[in-house]
């Protein structure tokens, strides 16, 4: 080959793999990543353990969101780089009901249908500065009556009847969040600590 | 020089089956049942949520209205509307059919090399769509593809633009950038662990963003980058997001490169009037039998055939190039020469 052909062909590749390369380097501006709140901000149910193996996985397809009956899956439309348009749910708005229908829909691995004791999206936390039975200030157990995991997720404490405590069969699915009627909602989900098994 | 008879024989030779020309109107009606289900289902979906909830008289005047309206639409075929309209969910990305799952070989490809690992229930979701893909060619292109159905409103709507006198791209480009652009997504969705073909892949956002207009309160990022690809389409080349870029284009056209059913053109009744050409979307050349890896047998030169020329054939391969087309002048004249040579 002479080496003006090859020169040719050479630039004629770089502009293609150029052209390519613009496409995706696009996408990723228009989706910024975003730092994301720890709290409260959980996968879907069955989600991989891994958020990385969850990314890879995820396709984005949206079918999990698609047979919310709650629509507390929502996705990152706007933000995330190479996050963006897998699911999330924000618990303090809409939380997780446990109804498995997202686990069963998802075409990859990335929720995996797994017993409802298995589920591993957190583990509920209790900031007792601010609960208004922990600090005295009345008897509530919202949290502790809308719990569809029951006593070996949430309880009240021993010796007081009203100030509630989390157990570690909680899967963190939100709902105690979401109806805690406390405007600074002192209880939130974090992710499980290794330590903590259910 | 005695005149030529003409396409004597020519009736018959293959008169292609009456229907065929009618075939891009059964396509049309496909991409549009395609794009309505995706409009329809995301209000489905609402409609479900409201009725899991026994909301009715807790719903805004106008959540009310979307409730009755979806009602009228579901109530004659489910009767637990929260439960069986699960029956029908998703995209053309990533659907499910009375939990038979259907996924674009893209994702299946994509997803393999974001997590390089192989989930076969997965990989199995995409098997209907590569064995049409094998048979049909690139026909999903061309008859499902929701960002098709708006890329061919957009270049109807660049034909206008050009008709009124305002200067519309049609340049042309090296068709195989969009197997680099396939080559590199994979790459990349390797080095970022994340399926990053399907950010760049029209129908896979079309999907998604109605869906997210619809039920997730806005447009995504997805939107204006499909929004990037139409006036792409308009100012620079026609159809060239589908012709040059499309990541799973590119995959459908190698997975379709030795397709059963392909269009052929009939030497013996073409008169050479290139309307083929000027209809193809995808640049091909049928009026010199030029259809290639690339054609989606969407059937729109069928359908502006003045002699029929153009039919369906089942081969591995395209017919290597026949000529003019016997009812031309070119082939005439030719005959003539070889006719006043065969005389001398």
């Amino acid at each position: 080959m002479k080496r003006r052909t090859f020169l040719k062909r050479l630039i004629a590749g770089a502009a293609m793999l150029g052209t390519a390369a613009l496409l995706y380097g696009v996408t990723p501006l228009l989706a910024p990543r975003r730092a994301t709140a720890k709290r409260n901000y959980l996968r879907p149910p069955g989600a991989l353990a891994d958020d990385a193996a969850f990314t890879a996985a995820c396709i984005g397809c949206g079918l999990c969101g698609e047979v919310c009956p709650p629509r507390c899956i929502k996705f990152h439309t706007r933000d995330g780089s190479a996050t963006v348009n897998t699911p999330y749910i924000d618990a303090a708005e809409k939380a997780c009901i446990l109804c498995d229908k997202c686990m069963e829909v998802c075409p990859t691995n990335a929720l995996t249908v797994m017993p409802r004791g298995d589920i591993n999206m957190g583990l509920a936390e209790i900031d007792q500065t601010a609960c208004y039975p922990w600090v005295d200030r009345g008897i509530c157990g919202a949290c502790v009556s809308i719990c569809p995991l029951g006593k070996k997720a949430i309880g009240y404490k021993m010796w007081n009847q009203y100030r509630p405590e989390v157990r570690a069969g909680c899967v963190g699915c939100g709902l105690c969040v979401e109806v805690c009627p406390h405007p600074s909602v002192p209880i939130w989900v974090v992710s499980r600590p290794n330590d903590i098994k259910v | 020089m005695a005149a030529p008879t003409i396409n004597e024989g020519a009736a018959v030779h293959h008169k292609p089956f009456f229907l065929w020309r009618h075939l891009n109107k059964l396509r049309w009606l496909t991409l549009i049942i395609v794009f309505a289900m995706l409009v329809l289902l995301p209000f489905l979906h609402i409609y479900q949520t409201y009725t899991a909830a026994h909301a009715y008289d807790l719903l805004s005047p106008g959540e009310k209205q979307l409730y009755d309206v979806m009602e009228s639409i579901a109530a004659p075929f489910v009767s637990d509307p929260a439960e069986d309209l699960d029956a029908v969910k998703g995209n053309t990305w990533s659907g499910s059919f009375w939990g038979f799952k259907i996924s674009d070989p893209l994702a299946a490809l994509g997803q393999v090399a974001a997590s390089l690992s192989l989930y076969w229930p997965f990989l199995l979701t995409a098997l209907v769509p590569i064995l049409a893909t094998i048979i049909f060619g690139r026909f999903f292109c061309g008859w499902i593809c929701p960002a098709t159905f708006i890329y061919e409103l957009n270049s109807n709507f660049a034909s206008w633009l050009r008709w009124a006198g305002i200067r519309v791209g049609n340049r042309r480009f090296d068709k195989r950038i969009k197997y680099g652009v396939l080559a590199l997504g994979l790459i990349l969705s390797a080095v970022s662990g994340s399926v990053l073909a399907g950010v760049v892949y029209p129908p896979a956002i079309i999907g998604r963003e109605i869906y997210y207009t619809i039920a997730q309160g806005g447009l995504g990022a997805g939107t204006i980058f499909f929004l990037g690809t139409l006036l792409f389409d308009i100012l620079v080349a026609r159809r060239g997001f589908c012709r040059y870029l499309c990541p799973g284009g590119a995959l459908y056209a190698l997975l379709g490169r030795y397709r059963l059913v392909r269009i052929r053109r009939i030497a013996e009744t073409c008169n050479d009037c290139a309307k083929c050409n000027v209809v193809c979307e995808f640049d091909l050349d049928p009026l010199r039998d030029g259809f290639g890896q690339e054609c989606n047998n969407c059937t729109a030169c069928i359908a502006i055939c003045p002699t029929d020329a153009l039919t369906f054939t089942i081969r591995p391969s395209d017919y290597p190039e026949q000529g003019p087309g016997h009812l031309g002048q070119l082939y005439r004249k030719q005959q003539a020469t070889e006719d006043t040579d065969a005389a001398s």
